[in-house]
């Protein structure tokens, strides 16, 4: 038994970002200009954390001047409501200037230039943009602007106030000290939930996106009452084979199989829509599938290898160098990766969660990627300078402030001596997610994994063991991922009719009735509930 | 380990342990030369490479993660 004992120290402010990607800063940027006293907290480094941490190339947005119009129908896709879609189209623009004033590149040789990243068939909507350093100029704009950002520190639980979010606790993935955050408003924005479903890639850090983004914001709305929407609408990716890395639309080769046929009708890669054209190739026993670059011109490869770079690719770029091989003259397979976790906290068009004083951007719930990212962060940004600026302060005396509870969670971990690490708790969670409620999901297989899944849950806080901050901080995520996970298998058991990759062997069709409407979770009476609302 | 630090160029300025996404250089001492404390956590990102001032950082790419190509 170690004697570990953290310290409790207090930030007030107005705003508090919890998250310090795109959405976090630039929501930190826009509530600083309305005048809130703003902090930022990342558990890495603003600099280079999270999902572009090293980059991202595609920007979706509406440039009137080099578009033209776009079909009425943009106003209507993506998974939240209407609402929010038109507000992103309507915003997009202007946050393409904005980042090109703080010396993000976002045109390429003087122009807007859109390519790569698109479907076949219809206008092109992703602004190819050099964004290598979008987080190191976002970090150098939000300190301009005033915030305060506090790397290393990971955010456990919300406060509450009165039915009103009014701060959070947190503790340092460094240094043995609990922290108290005393505001009038939070944004939460830590990005996506990888690291729930076993990607395929033989170890739980080889992720197409940050393996470090564990569902941390959406798994504390829950825990504070806020429901969570389309938790079993689960989506894939594909990519270069075993190393598990996003940028499928910057690659500009085509597919060929063994043979050397070319399966996809070219630089337009419809496959980059249909991630599991891999696995399905593979499964048919014709495989494998190859990207081959070896009909694009030299100009062509290095205008891809500019935007592989910018899209955070280089390792991918350095491993053939290294290997002394040209991918042109190589062509390499790619892969479809496990499941992912596209829904989450379904905030509405100014950014608000069911949950007042509690606003939500960018990955939250994942629609319009980075370009998503910068709109909404700035919109959350407004709205929670707005409701800051009317907030009463913290009444000490009602607040729910849990240090007990958290200092108590936190350090029984870490003075546990015999039991789980962190990793084993993980691959638990994965293979149950993956057995149970993965590619293959029934009302029998849902209730005997759920039934497991909340053994296990029980046990985790109790056999969970950390050496230290850091593998404290992992703990912590693992616990995040058990809510995630029994929320996915108790809405999946809900929707009794297959969609996307929602596939019920026991309901194998598409039900419009259900399709009218969205399924949300909430917890009540410490169970997470179903319950059907209509669609925004 | 994925992240190798040359010993002879490192000047030891800790920029890798401080924006090191997933933390693997945890553990690391100010004003001495690194140490991969969770070389199982690195992401392969290559932010320690590319933002370290000596050149002094290489990803030796991890077996299970080596890119499978036509010879």
């Amino acid at each position: 038994m170690n004697d570990a004992r953290l310290n409790v120290e207090q930030v007030e402010a107005d705003v508090l970002c919890i998250g310090g990607g795109p959405a976090g800063l630039c929501a930190a940027i826009r509530a600083s200009e309305q005048g809130a006293k703003v902090v930022v907290i990342d558990k890495s480094h603003t600099l280079r954390s999270g999902d572009a941490g090293m980059g991202n190339d595609h920007f979706m947005c509406h440039i009137p001047d080099v578009q033209g119009e776009l079909p009425g129908f943009f106003n209507k896709i993506g998974k939240m409501s209407q609402a929010v879609t038109k507000t992103f189209w309507e915003n997009a623009y202007d946050l393409v200037k904005l980042w090109d004033s703080w010396g993000i590149p976002m045109k390429y040789e003087g122009r807007y230039e859109f390519a790569g990243h698109s479907i076949p068939g219809y206008p092109n909507f992703m602004l190819h943009f050099s964004g290598q350093n979008t987080k190191v100029k976002l970090t150098k704009q939000a300190k301009k602007a005033g915030a305060k950002i506090i790397n290393r520190v990971m955010i456990l639980d919300l406060i509450h106030d009165n039915g009103t979010i009014a701060g959070a606790i947190g503790f340092d993935v460094r240094n043995p000290k609990l922290l108290v955050f005393k505001t009038k408003a939070v944004i939460l924005a830590t990005g996506k939930c990888m690291r729930l479903f076993p990607q395929n890639t033989g170890s739980l850090f080889n992720t197409s996106t940050s393996p470090v983004n564990t569902g941390d914001g959406r798994a504390m709305a829950y825990r504070a009452g806020c429901e969570l929407t389309d938790m079993e609408l689960n989506d894939r990716w594909s990519g270069p084979k075993y190393f598990a890395r996003n940028g499928r639309g910057s690659w500009t080769g085509v597919f060929r199989d063994p043979n050397g046929i070319q399966i996809d009708p070219g630089n337009e890669m419809p496959a980059h829509f249909y991630p599991e054209l891999h696995e399905n190739y593979q499964k048919s026993g014709r495989g494998p599938l190859y990207m081959d670059l070896s009909d694009i011109s030299d100009e062509d490869y290095e205008y891809m290898k500019h935007f592989l770079i910018h899209e955070a690719n280089t390792p991918i770029l350095d491993f053939f160098k290294e290997e002394g091989v040209d991918p042109r003259e190589h062509p390499f397979e790619f892969m479809t990766y496990g499941l992912i976790t596209p829904g989450g906290i379904n905030y509405n068009e100014k950014c608000e969660t069911p949950l007042a004083g509690l606003f939500a951007a960018g990955d939250e719930f994942m629609s319009f990627y980075i370009a998503g990212a910068a709109v909404f962060g700035s919109i959350a940004g407004e709205s929670a300078a707005a409701f800051a600026a009317q907030a009463k302060p913290l009444d000490e005396k009602r607040a729910q402030i849990p240090v007990v509870t958290a200092k108590e969670l936190l350090e029984s971990v870490l003075n546990r001596t015999d039991g789980a690490t962190w990793q084993e708790a993980n691959n638990a969670i994965q293979q149950v997610m993956a057995d149970y409620c993965g590619l293959i999901r029934s009302e029998t297989l849902l209730t005997a994994g759920l039934e497991h899944l909340r053994r296990l849950k029980k046990k985790v806080p109790q056999v969970l063991m950390a050496q230290n901050q850091h593998e404290l901080m992992r703990c912590v995520e693992v616990l995040n991922l058990f809510d995630i996970g029994e929320i996915t298998f108790v809405a999946a058991r809900e929707r009794k009719e297959t969609r996307q990759y929602h596939r019920r062997t026991d309901f194998p069709f598409e039900n419009p009735i259900i399709g009218a409407q969205t399924l949300a979770v909430k917890k009540e009476n410490g169970q997470p509930v179903p319950k059907w609302i209509m669609k925004a | 380990m994925p992240a190798v630090i040359d010993k002879e160029k490192c000047n030891a300025c800790g920029v890798c342990v401080k924006i090191c996404p997933t933390d693997v250089y945890y553990g690391s001492k100010p004003k001495e030369i690194p140490v991969v404390m969770y070389p199982e956590e690195c992401w392969h990102c290559n932010a320690c490479v590319h933002d370290c001032p000596q050149d002094a950082i290489h990803l030796r790419i991890a077996l299970n993660m080596q890119l499978v190509y036509k010879s």
